[in-house]
């Protein structure tokens, strides 16, 4: 409980310190991706502290390289 | 983009021997003892050599587009949509780098030195320098490691000096027992954690120079000096602690400290080595996060990356506790597929990109950022 209202205050302490200045240079699109990743950081953030199953972006490279790396390893294998 | 930002050629210089020695230091000695056993000193130097070619690709493509970053010559080789592609790799590269390398970090602290904390709370601590970091901007990060060098080079020298007594050659021997593969495979392990990464050194290298002049040179010199201390620490590894003991321990150069003991007086000082590696994981962990943020505000056509520092760094601190579910998938990741996806990004989409950039050229078509 301790933890989510700990990143929930972070966030918020990063959204004043970045959006103000932003928001008064005018620059839209720099706000909107600034929130969104903001948005993703306190979520996933949330998520790991809650042990909740998250992707895992290896998982990824294991699927694409997997022929790649048994080939290289055939090839130097003494 | 980084049209602001000016670092010298110094700093450049400092900035990736910092970045080649990074998480390099502590763990490749045990990668390459297990490959090349007691021959794992001679595999560092085939890596070093292997990543002077890697590099000297990485000078022709700034040569080649002396002025913008990574997105802008990416979009510029490839067209508008492949290119966005082309980022969105290194993007991921980067993101996939600065996790791993955060873990590394946490994992170092709660098996090695502090073992009742837990590791998020040394990722959090250490994530938020490396995004305090990057939030100041490159210039900022230059100067730090302008300033830590000597204090790096001061604590490699005392260890490396302390450590002299303890070297038996007999565990260097014999030297050519060891086949030709096995030194492919290991200086190939070398490679991949020490020099591919400084791909994600374009988003700045040439650009962000003050002066053009001598950039590439200073590019290689850094991966050169950063290659040696790495070659000194794995010689180190092997004639103290023996190729089977490097191989078997998680993080050899740490085990290596340890065993200093200057007249039972100076003793248990692995602590420097520790340091050292802090100093240069830091830099490691900060440049993924200056690709992951710099990168995907390029994609997003915004001008400045440093907004983006502090969200982006929440994304990577959370991730660094989920890319690595356990060691045993940590080990077995960089030991196998870590390789062939550092060789496609680090080397296969810069040569594509160098190939196409070329093509791009010859009709005298100038590209403009």
């Amino acid at each position: 409980m301790w933890v989510i209202f700990g990143i929930v205050v972070t966030a918020a302490g990063f959204a004043l310190i970045e959006m103000r200045p932003l928001a008064k240079a005018g620059k839209i699109k720099e706000l909107w991706l600034f929130a969104l990743l903001l948005l993703a950081g306190t979520g996933l953030c949330i998520a790991v502290s809650l042990d909740a199953p998250v992707p895992n972006p290896l998982d990824l490279i294991y699927a694409l390289f997997r022929p790649s790396s048994r080939m290289l390893e055939l090839l130097l294998k003494e | 983009m980084a049209g602001g930002e000016k670092i010298s050629i110094r700093q450049f210089t400092v900035l990736a021997m910092f970045y080649t020695i990074g998480t390099t230091i502590l763990v490749i000695p045990s990668t390459l003892a297990s490959d090349a056993k007691q021959n794992a000193w001679i595999a560092s130097i085939a890596g070093l050599l292997a990543s002077m070619a890697i590099v000297a690709l990485y000078i022709a493509i700034g040569r080649l587009y002396p002025n913008t970053t990574l997105a802008g010559m990416l979009e510029a080789a490839f067209g508008k949509w492949l290119g966005k592609l082309a980022t969105l790799a290194f993007i991921f590269f980067s993101f996939v780098g600065g996790s791993a390398v955060l873990y590394y970090m946490g994992n170092f602290m709660t098996t090695q030195i502090m073992p009742e904390t837990p590791i998020g709370a040394f990722i959090v601590l250490f994530g938020g320098l490396v995004v305090i970091g990057v939030r100041l901007g490159l210039e900022v990060l230059a100067r730090t490691a302008e300033i830590l060098f000597p204090w790096f080079l001061m604590l490699f020298i005392v260890s490396a000096l302390f450590l002299l007594p303890e070297i038996d050659l007999a565990n260097v021997k014999p030297i050519v027992g060891i086949g030709l593969k096995p030194i492919a495979k290991a200086s190939l392990a070398y490679t991949g954690t020490a020099t591919l990464p400084l791909v994600l050194f374009l988003m700045f290298f040439p650009a962000a120079l003050n002066r053009k002049q001598g950039a590439g040179k200073a590019l290689l010199v850094g991966n050169v000096i950063g290659g040696l201390f790495i070659v000194i620490v794995t010689y180190l590894s092997i004639s103290v602690l023996g190729a089977d003991f490097s191989s078997r321990n998680l993080y050899p150069s740490y085990a290596l400290a340890k065993k200093i003991n200057i007249g039972n007086f100076i003793q248990r000082v692995e602590i420097l080595m520790a340091g050292m590696w802090f100093l240069s994981i830091f830099f490691k962990a900060a440049f993924y996060a200056y690709g992951f943020a710099a990168g995907l505000a390029r994609l997003c056509g915004c001008k400045d990356y440093r907004p983006l520092a502090l969200p982006c760094g929440m994304i990577l601190i959370a991730y660094s506790l989920v890319v690595y579910p356990n060691v045993v998938y940590m080990m077995d990741f960089d030991s196998t597929v870590y390789i062939p996806y550092a060789i496609s990004t680090g080397l296969l989409l810069p040569l594509l990109l160098l190939a196409a950039g070329l093509i791009r050229k010859k009709p005298g078509g100038r590209t403009n950022e």
